[in-house]
């Protein structure tokens, strides 16, 4: 009698456990949501809606200089888009810009990161001045190599330049060195940043290895190309990863110091995109402009991040 | 013996700032021996064993390989292979990989590459590994894997540090033997850092005990047992280590707890004097010193009796058979030739 009572007491029990748990649960996954709601609302408000809105906006031609007009195109503006000259030119301006800043953030940041290791004081000093630009708006940064390094006679660039014996150049008038100066004004903003990355995982690599490669009898070269560069790889994947996507969207910096210019020299897309839409006030034209960009980053990001899956 | 690994080391000192790693160590390897460096943490025998790899100069002395002097040579142009403490395996290399990269360096041409991995990696038992990367391997085949990189090049010094540290009690026993094999097939000359005296004494020919930077005996093993030259070898080597006891010697004898040991010394007159009695050569007799059994630790085979001899605590090795209980009264001797005697100042043999 009373062994078959306790029994049934606990199925009794087990069976309301196991509802009480699913209502727990329940209530858990409310409150989960609860908590979640007004991030993802404010994610919703401030990037999938205005994304949606640009890519509606290009469905449109939206000319503020002629309203009348104005209406529903379709892909229209695609098309033009293909046959328009300037803005398969910004397009390449935006690849050469993308590629060379990411590849001498690397290349530099690395040779920094690879120096910096071997110092055996002011390490710590060294890394807080490196880390100064980065903390600098990049239109800040455009204004400081305008004004007090690119100036003719007197910014620092053209001073030296003079009394290297070249002569004052015109740096930002010249269309290859206007270009050469937007990629060494970026170039020199972000470098830091690709110096903390590498840095930071070149400490992290273990030192008896490269004990055991001298004495397997490895050159400090072949260390570097055997060693150093392998175990190294997933921070520099990563570094161009990152580097890509901001460069590829670059604005500010090559905005204050040469507004694209001379002519449309250094006038890479977003920028294409920004004087287009608010320059000539095509708005329409402006929104497709800016959906080829972000065509153009999610192909580019796509293929580095599959490089950084294989193997 | 191939006549190459011959080792000088002269006067090695060593600083790390104000700290002497190193004072004035010495010593000579014979070419084809199997030479440890057996020490407690600190003593130096890993910073002499880096000072022979190259990998840190000394700050005074000489290193001399087969008659070279080679203290100012690069670890590169040694022409030493080493297994590290860490095994210190590429990560991103395959466990053929990480065989092929020593004679890679070396240049050698492809086609002899790969007989020559898949050679190092049977006589180290790994073949069946060789596309692993080190990080799916398990201890005891990183180990192995450090081995075969070691052996893959023929090189004049084969160097270990504490390779057998971090693996579990049974695979040492297992290794350690492999190990003296395959040096002796080798017929390489062989340096050996370890702290673990077990090891020393089984591996090596002969061995030089560092204690506090200075080598305080070099010898073999069996030598280094028999006639510790110090109180501090004599405390160091040996499990359980000799018994230390302070005592009064008089023309051959020793006074232990008021009871009279003969020795063999033929030192005349009185003086204090540090008696050490090995554990195992203690035995029960029926006249001796009086001694409480305190403890027994029971190994099985044999036991470790921890006795309280009017104070002074000794311990002593006795067979299964003759174990007595905790508490009994027995009385314990040693014969004459097993006596060691130390000077209590110098701290040297008598």
């Amino acid at each position: 009698m009373a062994p078959s009572a306790i029994a049934a007491a606990g199925t009794g029990s087990e069976a309301a456990s196991t509802d009480y748990g699913d209502a727990l649960a329940l209530r858990e996954r409310r409150f989960a949501a609860a908590l979640l709601a007004p991030a993802f609302l404010a994610l919703l408000a401030t990037t999938t809606f205005p994304l949606m809105f640009l890519i509606w906006t290009s469905a449109f031609r939206m000319d503020l200089a002629m309203p009348f007009t104005n209406g529903f195109v379709g892909f229209e503006n695609y098309r033009v888009l293909l046959s328009d000259e300037r803005f398969w030119s910004s397009l390449l301006v935006s690849l050469v810009y993308t590629g060379s800043t990411v590849a001498l953030q690397v290349v530099i940041g690395l040779a920094l990161a690879l120096l910096v290791m071997d110092m055996k004081r002011g390490q710590g000093w060294f890394r807080l001045i490196a880390i100064l630009p980065v903390v600098l708006s990049p239109a800040v940064v455009g204004m400081i190599w305008r004004t007090f390094m690119l100036a003719p006679e007197f910014g620092i660039v053209d001073f030296l330049s003079i009394n290297a014996g070249l002569g004052s150049q015109n740096w930002l008038g010249d269309p290859v060195l206007a270009m050469v100066s937007v990629i060494a004004i970026h170039t020199w903003q972000w470098t830091p940043f690709a110096f903390m990355v590498l840095l930071a995982s070149l400490a992290s690599l273990p030192e008896d290895i490269y004990e055991a490669a001298r004495l397997d009898r490895a050159s400090a070269w072949q260390r570097f190309r055997r060693i150093t560069l392998p175990l190294l790889r997933p921070a520099i994947v990563m570094v161009v990863i990152m580097r890509t996507m901001v460069a590829l969207t670059a604005f500010a910096a090559i905005f204050t110091v040469t507004a694209g210019g001379p002519g449309t020299a250094t006038e890479i897309l977003n920028l294409y995109a920004y004087r287009k839409s608010f320059t000539e006030l095509s708005i329409g034209y402006g929104a497709a402009l800016a959906v080829a960009l972000l065509i153009v980053t999610i192909i580019i990001s796509g293929i580095l991040f599959a490089l950084r899956r294989a193997k | 013996m191939s006549g190459r690994g011959q080792v000088s080391f002269r006067d090695i000192v060593k600083m790390h700032g104000e700290f002497a790693a190193l004072r004035g160590v010495s010593f000579d390897i014979k070419p084809g021996e199997f030479f440890a460096l057996l020490g407690p943490s600190g003593s130096g025998k890993s910073t002499t064993l880096r000072s022979l790899a190259g990998l840190d100069a000394p700050t005074a002395g000489r290193v001399f390989i087969d008659d070279k002097d080679v203290t100012f040579t690069d670890a590169r142009d040694r022409d030493i292979a080493m297994v590290f403490q860490s095994y210190a395996l590429y990560p991103h290399m395959t466990v053929a990989e990480n065989i092929a990269f020593p004679l890679e360096m070396a240049k050698l041409p492809k086609a002899k590459i790969g007989p020559a991995v898949q050679d190092a990696a049977r006589k180290v038992k790994i073949e069946h590994l060789l596309d692993r990367k080190p990080g799916q391997l398990s201890g005891g085949q990183q180990q192995r894997c450090a081995l075969a990189r070691a052996i893959v090049r023929k090189a004049r010094l084969f160097l270990l540090d504490e390779p057998l540290s971090n693996l579990d009690a049974k695979l040492r026993l297992e290794t350690r033997a492999e190990l003296k094999k395959l040096q002796r097939s080798l017929g390489v000359t062989a340096v050996y850092v370890t702290h673990d005296q077990e090891e020393a004494m089984t591996l090596a020919d002969r061995m030089a005990v560092f204690m506090a930077g200075e080598i305080q005996q070099v010898g073999t093993p069996a030598d280094v047992f028999a006639r510790p030259n110090s109180i501090d070898i004599a405390g160091f080597i040996g499990n359980p280590p000799m018994n230390l006891i302070p005592a009064h010697y008089a023309d051959g004898d020793v006074l232990i707890a008021g009871h009279r040991l003969k020795t063999t010394a033929a030192i005349p007159g009185e003086r204090e004097v540090i008696v050490g009695l090995r554990p195992g050569s203690l035995h029960i007799a029926a006249d001796g010193l009086k001694a409480r059994v305190d403890l027994i630790e029971d190994l099985g085979d044999t036991a470790v009796l921890d006795l309280d001899c009017d104070g002074t605590s000794i311990r002593m090795r006795v067979g299964d058979h003759d174990v007595p209980r905790e508490g009994d009264t027995i009385c314990v001797t040693a014969r004459p030739q097993d006596i060691h005697l130390f000077d209590p100042a110098t701290r040297k043999r008598l």
